[in-house]
């Protein structure tokens, strides 16, 4: 395994994967099912991933009833009964010595735990099919037999217990050792029923490798099977799945707060049957596992405190039952009680599970992952993420299903049957009574009384206390003011462009050095404001109990509905009296005069005090910071909480209280999620609600009583915090506390290891020392003041908006004025002082970049570098959207990259199909690149067919992990026709991309794009975060030939405050993480990299580079040479030199002309030259990757940049030679068995004589993204018209594999006779899709599932008649597209802006949120409507008017003539009646533009 | 902050004047106060920029954005904290100043800009009037002694901000009153005594000592600095640029720095009227088309003068911008001032290349002729004649307003201080230290002849240097970094 060098840490490795089981419910024990099952894997191969050799997967397994038969046969001693025994699959050290140690430590711990080993079977494998570098790991691999020793009788329960402690002690004892191949030991599985074979293979190898697995004596009655697809190569043997209890597709995002909050739950942890072994068997989870193997860790030992397998997944993945409305309260009550012991394990997952005993699989709550199932007549479940993975015949199939979010699918298969999620739970809800356990202790913060008690008035003045806490006139106006004006979080605009904290000559919060991460491609963020049913903000403070009591105790907390809390709330808990709860008050002040000593001592007896008070019985601590005067300063309360909270875990005592906090310091959602993220567990904001007191009683143009100000700022912090969570795929607080989520930039190890420990931190900075320097800074600031006082009351800031006095800014009344005088009067001179300006003043400590020096010079003449043509080339124009900046604006962008040969980016807008043709004038408006963001806004074949690349924007640099939103004054008819919507209905871009919820879904979505254009660069955009190294080898392995690394500050149209600041990182961590796993991997050669992020100068190009990139992107800087003056109210629509602005009169100011863009490539391109001269490389290509060429300048005086060690940027990963370190081959798509060739080659007079023809040939799940090319070749050839209505008539009969459809244009019809996976008609841009079930099936195709997940998304035209059910998120962004279909899953028409569908069955819950255009005609059969079921909040229901309902008959009558529905014969036969039970869904906003449409179109005529 | 689209739906209003017929006939102010709710609409078309250029083309570093949003949220009282934090004395600067922060407004990139000097002045005139500006003495003396020499704005500024550091200041002033250019330069239809007068009588409550008839190095001793714990030259640059042409020693070859103050003591009621000074029933031409030569002409009009001509070496700017003179840089376009408008006649690109004399050697008229610029490559255009244009013009007075080269070289002499290339005294803005440690320069004396501006934003920074020379460390503010630079 690859150790952590420069940037690269395995430990942020990601897996996702392919999963399934097969098992027999009659109990048939074959040996084919192993095989069946195997071949699942290799069915779903396209869901996994083969590193640089080819040959080694990223592991894969299978787990199977242990086959006591056939062993018995093989050993050569003899078995008792089986259940009797234990089996233990033993992975051990290649060498034999250390092999040898392992095996005596088990021996030993069989022993000590009264059991005997029966023996040892060495495994027989064919080492022959393990891949290079696979084998240099490849443990030696036994099996061992244990049972009861002599005289001590237990039943199968306790000796899987005693068996349990014994592995674990052994492990502790084996990983302690220093043994160099001590981390070989593992043991896949350890059972009286179980057994796994896995391993670091491609799945078709397993049973070739475990010669065992072919053995026709070899018989099961289940088989569970995975294989992983791990974002880099480095995975190891241990971490290939299943896990003993289970295993996992998706990702746990909440593991780091799980871990600690098991950390700290361990130390109560008894019980009698473990006795003193339970110290033994700590810590349960593992260092250094992943998600999914410490969940099982957790799940097992869960299992051994009585806990039954279901019940314990229950409690780990809970549904979302906090909002459910509808759920049975016995099952509520199960839920929230457990709630109180255990946090969720929070992200996507599909998760199969067994024991043995039961098979099953669970969802996560919002159904992230998909997992179909089939029932077959003959008696055999089949589940896996994809359906038509085994040949079925369609009359035997009895039900085909899916998972449903938080649901369970489970078979007992002792009693051979399929248990209903809701028998499940009803029994498991329903053993002990919960419901009055919570009752009798849990206690709700609004019952407690209020007794008047209220804390006493600061003795200190109020504005010397805002000083002391760095309060500025633009922290009450920017963030205070709106958020308690609105309720919502501020909007901002452009990028950020201040120093780091690390570098910047002003104070600094302690907030400000920590950056939240958030999701991308391994896993989705979401979107808490649309599926609020799913997110949840309350938590509940108090002491843990023992996880082996499962009684009335657990429950006694005190819940917190929203716990940003008020004075009052606080003031409660403050003086509580109650009998379960004890608070205790502990002041974080330390005296200023002592300086470093003094914080340092007073961490420590706050930590002590904390200690003295818990062990006194107090349960809630709340850390105060009133008090401040001139003699005591606050210690910084993120400090002072993490410190507790870590300090407490260490000493055992952490799961004893929750932490409240009582603050003056935070201020914006930022502050509040990190609190929160290092175990805080309510805060109150005092300072703030004093600020609002006083503004309000103060200024006249506010109308708001306090109270109600108040509340709003609360609110807003609360639906920030959503945001902070979403962004990293986080649903609930519960999880998301302590989960400590951030990455901290620019603090140095010593102290990120004392106080945040298990924090992130790469280039080292400042620790205690200098944090209480920044503090005493502030308190100087406060407290020793003028003789008088002329200031105005506080300083003004300029964090947001540039002031003299504020934060450094490199765009600044200097740099712009250059600029703008360079590229307008293309004078050179002006150029090279604005890049003196800016290289100078990032080297004045603003940036990274600005503190490299260029190192190694070796002159060559200016003559032998490439010109600057050739690296203009290289250059590009950032991702921005016709509709956040104007028509003039964003062509004249597009024109300039085409007149120098780089490229253009035409942003998530879509473009006018006038663009793609040249000129008359020479000029070409295309964009190069074309965008494909999360909204798919005018993403059409056609649109796809025009690009010289494809972007699949993953992140945005400005607000990474958030969705966007263009309001309806911006939608003008013209941005509506390019975007296919409606005009003035505002517009929706969802957080996640609904296709790409894990690294495999995005290789889909690169398959999907390079079939719908072929001869198109598929480009991935990133941000830079810690792990995007290993994000980046994942996508290099999905496929991808461009991998885009944002910087964190890039510029965007709009974007909440807290996300341009605090969100991502720079890109020169990115790129340089990127590069230097991309090359220890071996997969640099196959990806171009790129890199983009406030890049201005040949400098910064020049930095870029040598670390790695070699293309740049440029947004801000162009823009102002075009006249952008960095006004900063792109989201207010009034940028008065017309670039972000819609309004025709603004719009009208625009200046700016292409050779202004021109001159600014062109400078910066000489500058690069310059450098590359000093260097000593002619070319680029010579260049990217040399980071030696760069050293960390020596000119760092401050006090706070001196610690910052950038080595591990510069650290150039040793490989072979020959490596490659930049771009040097093409991606292999594997296109040329697409099923669309053989296509293509048979329906020739279709395509060229334009002759309607019908064909028909079978599909296989395997089949993806059929008809993409065929359209492709359409759009070349016809455009976006595409071929006559019912030129191409094409029938599939089978499974097809996912995105069947996609992008399929005008004049196909494409039938599936069969049934579907995910993504059924991507992007559809014109096409008529069926889905339909085969004739003679017995089953009701209005019961069944028949496509996946996502169907219909982002399309843009075209007809869909679907026979059956669809799964989650059905029309999602859909903008043009008619369907019908028989029954949906949750979330349904989410996002949707044109279109219409007819839904005759179910339609799940959360219908409609976030829908602001297109119509839905929902059908039940007694015509009522649950209204729980709807997202209210754009939508109205109306009952459909006649021409409304002629329109439904008309559908319904097409569906029937396509897919023969007997639902939809059934109603269409009694239609006088059945029109009644119709109701109509349409979008409000919707409405009121189609009636202004008409208006003017009437006023037109008129 | 501020209104969001106030700049789209208000027009751009500035102060009205009275007619000239009535405003001729005295010397007062002549301006109108627009009414407090038309101001707040001004500050609302304030567009609040991201980077506000306004704020670095104002020398001083004024937040205008900022009491901007302040005047719009009809909360003068914060607007006049704003303010008085970057300027101490807005009422002369929102009366004196060219407004370079409106040539750098963002919103004149497409409109007329913000009105933000008028916005400024009634700030402070409304503090004032409610009596918000009160002495506010230091509460302690640091017990350091500083001497200021001059008391003009720069002088005036280092004084109250280094008496705001609880040192102890003495203002030296060798003319009668104090104020300097202020009062002797400025005519009082642009700015009335009274102005100057209230704000001394507060810097004179705060504890600062005022010495006028006092000059250094002639009736007190520069020896006597030495008493001094730190010394702040702003003594200006009062050496005036002559014209060394035949008949330049003629009577009625005036300096305008000779007729204004004599026509400001006349008003203030110090002096009688000196024929020779006076513009009475003459033909009177100004030469410098400069804001000295506007105030020439605005007192030759008050004064009774049968006509006032105007003459400017340079050629008529244009109308508007071009493009030599990009945003955000000083436009350079044609300006009428109020003075103009009051009745006078402009020429541009004309040398006087004689004055000319009667038999008793009195100014008869003035030779002229037209001339051209021609550009050359690196380095500065060239003056050239253009043939047959000669003019003659009649004259009874020529007031001469070229500018000044400089300061009086006496102080520096007898101090031995170093002086720069351009004659003034060398000290950079980093320090604003002369080569003799203790002795400070600021204002017009160090950077050259400048605005107003210049003058009040050296006297602050001159002085945070100061107090940090005699304290080591300082916690009066600095506008720091942040100017615009110069345009090439």
């Amino acid at each position: 395994m690859i150790k952590k060098q420069g940037l690269y840490d395995p430990q942020f490795e990601h897996d996702n994967c392919g999963a399934g089981f097969i098992c027999s419910l009659e109990g048939k024990r074959t040996n084919d099912i192993i095989h069946k099952a195997l071949d699942i894997l290799v069915k779903l191969e396209h869901r996994g991933a083969v590193s640089a050799d080819g040959k080694t997967g990223d592991g894969a397994g299978i787990l199977i009833d242990i086959p006591h038969d056939y062993l018995q046969q093989v050993c050569d001693f003899d078995l008792p009964e089986p259940t009797t025994y234990s089996l233990g699959m033993v992975f051990l050290p290649s060498k034999e010595n250390q092999r040898q140690f392992c095996i005596d430590t088990l021996n030993n711990e069989f022993e000590n735990q009264g059991l005997e080993v029966i023996g040892w079977r060495e495994v027989p494998t064919n080492q022959m099919v393990v891949g290079e570098i696979a084998g240099r790991t490849l443990p030696h691999i036994e099996q061992v037999f244990v049972r009861p020793a002599e005289g001590i009788t237990l039943n199968e329960k306790e000796l899987n217990t005693k068996t349990f402690i014994a592995r674990k002690i052994a492990e502790h004892k084996v990983y302690a050792t220093k043994m160099s191949q001590a981390s070989y030991f593992y043991l896949p599985s350890l059972s009286t029923r179980t057994l796994i074979y896995k391993g670091l293979l491609v799945p078709e190898d397993i049973e070739r490798f475990y010669t065992d697995l072919t053995d026709k004596r070899v018989v099961t009655r289940l088989a569970l099977v995975h294989q992983r697809f791990s974002t880099n190569t480095f995975p190891t043997w241990d971490l290939a799945q299943p896990f003993r209890y289970m295993c996992h597709n998706g990702e746990i995002n909440t593991y780091r707060g799980n871990l600690n909050r098991m950390k700290a739950r361990e130390e109560l942890l008894s019980s009698d049957f473990f006795g003193d072994d339970i110290k033994s068997i700590l810590p349960i989870v593992l260092h250094g596992k992943s998600d999914s193997a410490s969940m099982d860790m957790v799940v097992e030992l869960l299992l051994h405190t009585g806990r039954s397998l279901p019940e314990v997944m229950m409690m780990m993945v809970p549904e979302a039952w906090e909002k459910h409305k509808s759920m049975d309260p016995v099952k509520k009550a199960f839920y929230s009680f457990n709630s109180c012991i255990m946090e969720p394990w929070d992200g996507p997952a599909s998760i199969p599970f067994t024991d043995g005993n039961y098979i099953g699989a669970l969802l996560d709550r919002n159904g992230l992952r998909p997992s179909r199932y089939t029932v077959t007549k003959d008696g055999y479940v089949v589940m896996s993420s994809e359906t038509g993975v085994t040949e079925i015949e369609p009359k035997n199939v009895a039900k085909h299903g899916r998972l449903e979010p938080g649901r369970m699918f489970l078979v007992d298969m002792n009693e051979g049957r399929i248990v209903e999620d809701k028998e499940i739970k009803g029994i498991i809800s329903s053993k002990h009574p919960y419901q009055d356990w919570l009752d009798d202790n849990l206690l709700p913060l609004k019952n407690v009384p209020y007794t008047g008690n209220t804390t006493p008035q600061e003795e200190t003045g109020y504005t010397q206390r805002l000083k002391g806490f760095g309060y500025t006139e633009e922290d009450i106006k920017t963030l205070i003011i709106p958020m308690m004006s609105a309720g919502k979080e501020a909007i901002g605009s452009m990028g950020t462009d201040t120093p780091l904290a690390v570098l910047s000559h002003k104070p600094q919060l302690l907030y400000n050095y920590f950056k939240q991460l958030f999701a991308q491609v391994t896993n989705p963020p979401l979107d808490g404001i649309r599926e609020e049913i799913v997110t949840d903000t309350s938590l509940s403070i108090g002491s843990d109990y023992n996880l082996f009591s499962v009684d009335h105790v657990h429950a006694k907390k005190l819940r917190i509905q929203n716990p940003i809390i008020s004075n009052e709330d606080l003031d409660k808990i403050k003086f509580i009296k109650h009998k379960d709860f004890i608070s205790a008050s502990v002041s974080v002040l330390y005296a200023i005069d002592k300086g470093y000593n003094g914080i340092e001592k007073a961490i420590e007896n706050l930590i002590d005090k904390v200690k003295e008070k818990v062990s006194q019985g107090a349960n809630i601590i709340i850390l105060s910071d009133r008090g401040i005067n001139k003699d005591l300063a606050p210690i910084p309360m993120l400090l002072a909480c993490s410190a507790v909270h870590h300090g407490l875990i260490k000493h055992g005592l952490r799961s004893k209280f929750g932490i409240v906090i009582e603050s003056a310091e935070p201020r914006e959602p930022h502050h509040f999620a990190t609190l929160f993220g290092y175990g805080a567990s309510a805060i109150n904001p005092y300072m703030v609600n004093e600020i609002i007191e006083t503004l309000v009683s103060s200024q006249d143009r506010i109308q708001l009583t306090a109270e109600q100000a108040i509340e709003n700022f609360n609110k807003a912090i609360a639906k920030g915090l959503v945001k902070v969570m979403n962004k990293i795929g986080i649903s609930t607080l519960h999880s998301y506390r302590g989960a400590q989520i951030f990455e901290a930039l620019g603090l140095n190890t010593k102290f990120i290891e004392q106080f945040f420990c298990n924090t992130p931190t790469r280039i080292e900075g400042i620790g205690l020392f200098e944090v209480e320097k920044e503090i005493s800074l502030r308190h100087q600031q406060a407290f020793a003041s003028a003789e008088t006082d002329e200031s105005a009351d506080l300083e003004i800031g300029g964090s947001y908006r540039w002031r003299r006095n504020g934060e450094a800014h490199m765009l600044n009344p200097a740099t712009i004025a250059k600029l703008q005088v360079a590229t307008r009067q293309n004078k050179y001179e002006s150029y090279e002082e604005f890049a003196k300006l800016v290289n100078d003043q990032s080297r004045q400590l603003m940036t990274i970049r600005g503190m490299f020096s260029f190192t190694d010079l070796d002159p060559i003449p200016i003559d032998e570098v490439e010109p600057w043509t050739a690296i203009a080339k290289r250059f590009k124009t950032g991702a921005m959207s016709l509709g956040s900046i104007s028509e003039e604006a964003h062509e004249t962008l597009a024109k300039a990259m085409n007149r120098i040969g780089g490229k253009s980016n035409s942003g998530e807008g879509g473009e006018d199909p006038r663009r793609f043709n040249r000129d008359e004038d020479g000029d070409w408006r295309n964009s190069a690149i074309k965008q494909v963001a999360s909204g798919r806004f005018g993403v059409s074949s056609h649109y796809l067919a025009n690009a010289q690349e494809i972007q699949i924007k993953m992140a945005q640099g400005a607000k990474p992990g958030e969705g966007g939103q263009l309001p309806g004054p911006k939608v003008n008819p013209y941005i509506a026709s390019v975007r296919n919507s409606t005009p003035y209905v505002g517009l929706i871009s969802p957080p996640p991309h609904h296709d790409i919820y894990s690294i495999e879904d995005l290789a889909q979505l690169i398959y999907d794009l390079k079939n719908a254009n072929r001869e198109a660069r598929v480009n991935v955009k990133l941000v830079s975060e810690v792990g995007v190294g290993t994000i980046a080898a994942g996508v290099a392995k999905a496929k991808a030939d461009v991998i885009l690394i944002s910087g964190y500050d890039g510029g965007t149209g709009a974007s909440p405050l807290t996300s341009l600041k605090h969100a991502g990182l720079p890109w020169e961590l990115g790129i340089a993480e990127a590069q230097q796993t991309l090359v220890l991997n071996d997969l640099r050669g196959r990806i171009v990299l790129e890199c983009d992020g406030q890049m201005k100068t040949g400098r910064d190009v020049a930095i870029a580079c040598l670390l790695g990139a070699e293309e740049y992107g440029f947004s801000t800087a162009p823009l102002v040479a075009t006249g952008c003056i960095m006004m900063r109210a792109c989201h207010l629509n009034t940028c008065p030199v017309g670039i972000a602005t819609q309004d025709p009169e603004l719009r009208k100011n625009f200046k700016g002309k292409p050779e202004h863009v021109v001159n600014y490539m062109h400078f910066v391109a000489e500058e690069m030259r310059s450098i590359m001269a000093q260097l000593g490389f002619k070319t680029v290509d010579e260049m990217v990757g040399q980071s030696q060429k760069l050293n960390m300048s020596d000119a760092i005086e401050h006090f706070k940049a001196k610690g910052i060690d950038l080595s591990t940027i510069l650290h150039k990963p040793d490989v072979k030679e020959g490596t490659p370190l930049r771009n040097t081959e093409k991606q292999n798509h594997k296109l040329e068995n697409v099923l669309d060739f053989t296509l293509i080659s048979k329906a020739k007079n279709a395509l060229e004589k334009l002759e309607p023809q019908t064909l028909t040939l079978p599909i296989h799940n395997t089949d993806r993204s059929v008809g993409a090319i065929l359209s492709n070749e359409i759009s070349k050839k016809y455009g976006a018209e595409g071929l006559p209505e019912d030129t191409l008539t094409i029938y599939f009969n089978g499974s097809a594999g996912q995105s069947f459809g996609c992008f399929a244009t005008k004049g196909l019809h494409l039938e599936t006779i069969g049934n579907c996976n995910d993504y059924f008609g991507k992007g559809l841009s014109g096409a008529r899709l069926v889905a339909r079930v085969p004739e003679g099936v017995s089953y009701k195709a209005e019961e069944n599932i028949i496509i996946g997940n996502v169907a219909l998304y982002g399309a843009t035209a075209g007809e869909a008649y679907i026979n059956g059910i669809a799964g989650e998120r059905f029309c999602v962004r859909n903008s043009g597209a008619t369907a019908v279909v028989e029954g949906i899953g949750d979330h349904g028409c989410e996002y949707m802006t044109g279109g219409i569908v007819v839904i005759i069955g179910d339609f799940g819950r959360n219908f409609a949120a976030g829908m602001s255009g297109g119509i839905a005609y929902l059908y039940a059969a007694d015509g009522t409507f649950d209204e729980r079921n709807f997202n209210m909040e754009m939508i109205g229901l109306e009952n459909p008017s006649t021409e409304d309902l002629n329109h439904v008959e008309e559908l319904l009558n097409n569906h029937i003539k396509y897919t023969a529905s007997s639902k939809a014969r059934a109603i269409i036969d009694h239609w006088e009646k059945e029109q009644k039970n119709f109701i109509k869904v349409m979008p409000t906003d919707y409405k009121k533009a189609l009636e202004r449409l008409a208006e003017e179109a009437k006023q037109e005529v008129n | 902050m501020g209104k969001l689209r106030g700049f789209l739906e208000y027009d751009r209003i500035d102060e009205a004047n009275i007619p000239v017929a009535d405003r001729v006939k005295n010397y007062k102010e002549f301006t109108v106060h627009p009414g407090e709710e038309k101001l707040q609409d001004q500050g609302a078309r304030c567009m609040d920029c991201g980077v506000p250029f306004c704020h670095s083309g104002c020398p001083l570093g004024n937040m205008i954005p900022d009491f901007n949003d302040a005047v719009y949220q009809n909360d003068w009282q914060k607007a006049l904290r704003i303010l008085h934090s970057t300027n101490n004395f807005p009422e002369f600067t929102g009366r004196l100043c060219p407004a370079p922060c409106e040539a750098a407004c963002v919103l004149g990139i497409i409109n007329p800009p913000v009105s933000i000097e008028m916005i400024e002045k009634y700030i402070v005139e409304r503090g004032f009037k409610e009596g918000w500006i009160q002495a506010n003495p230091p509460k302690n003396r640091t017990g350091k002694t500083i001497a200021v020499v001059g008391s003009g704005p720069a002088g005036l500024a280092a004084a109250q901000q280094l008496n705001r550091a609880g040192h102890t200041v003495t203002v030296f002033e060798r003319d009668e009153k104090v104020g300097g250019l202020l009062r002797y330069g400025i005519p009082d239809f642009k700015m009335e005594k009274h102005v100057i007068d209230r704000r001394i009588s507060i810097l004179e409550e705060e504890g600062i000592l005022f010495k006028t008839g006092v000059e250094v190095g002639k009736n007190y001793s520069v020896e006597k600095l030495k008493d001094f714990d730190a010394v702040v030259l702003c003594g200006g640059a009062t050496i005036r640029r002559r014209l060394p042409i035949p008949g330049a020693e003629a009577k009625g070859v005036v300096q305008a720095m000779d007729f204004l103050p004599k026509s400001n003591r006349w008003v203030d009621g110090l002096t009688n009227v000196d024929p020779e000074l006076h513009a009475q029933g003459k033909n009177v031409i100004v030469i410098g088309g400069g804001d000295t030569g506007s105030d020439c002409i605005g007192t030759s009009n008050r004064q009774g003068a049968a006509s006032v001509t105007n003459f400017e070496i340079m050629p008529r700017p244009a109308d508007d911008r071009t493009t030599e003179h990009p945003w955000p840089y000083w436009p350079f376009k044609h300006k009428t001032s109020s003075s103009h408008e009051e009745g006078s006649e402009r020429e541009f690109s004309i040398l006087t290349k004689e004055f000319l004399t009667d038999e008793d050697g009195r100014l008869s008229g003035l030779k002229t002729v037209q001339v051209r610029w021609e550009k050359q490559d690196g380095a500065r255009p060239k003056l050239v004649e253009e043939p047959n244009t000669e003019k003659e013009w009649p004259c009874d007075l020529a007031l001469l307003a070229l500018g000044f080269t400089g300061p009086e070289p006496t102080l520096a002499e007898q101090l031995g201080i170093q002086l720069d290339d351009r004659s003034n005294i060398n000290a950079d803005t980093k320090s604003y230290q002369t080569n003799i440690p203790h002795i400070f320069a600021a204002g017009d004396m160090r950077r050259g002849q400048s605005l107003i501006v210049w003058a009040i934003s050296e006297g602050r920074e001159a002085a945070y240097q100061v107090d940090k020379f005699l304290m080591g460390t300082t916690q009066l503010p600095t506008k720091t970094n942040g100017d615009l630079p110069n345009h090439p």
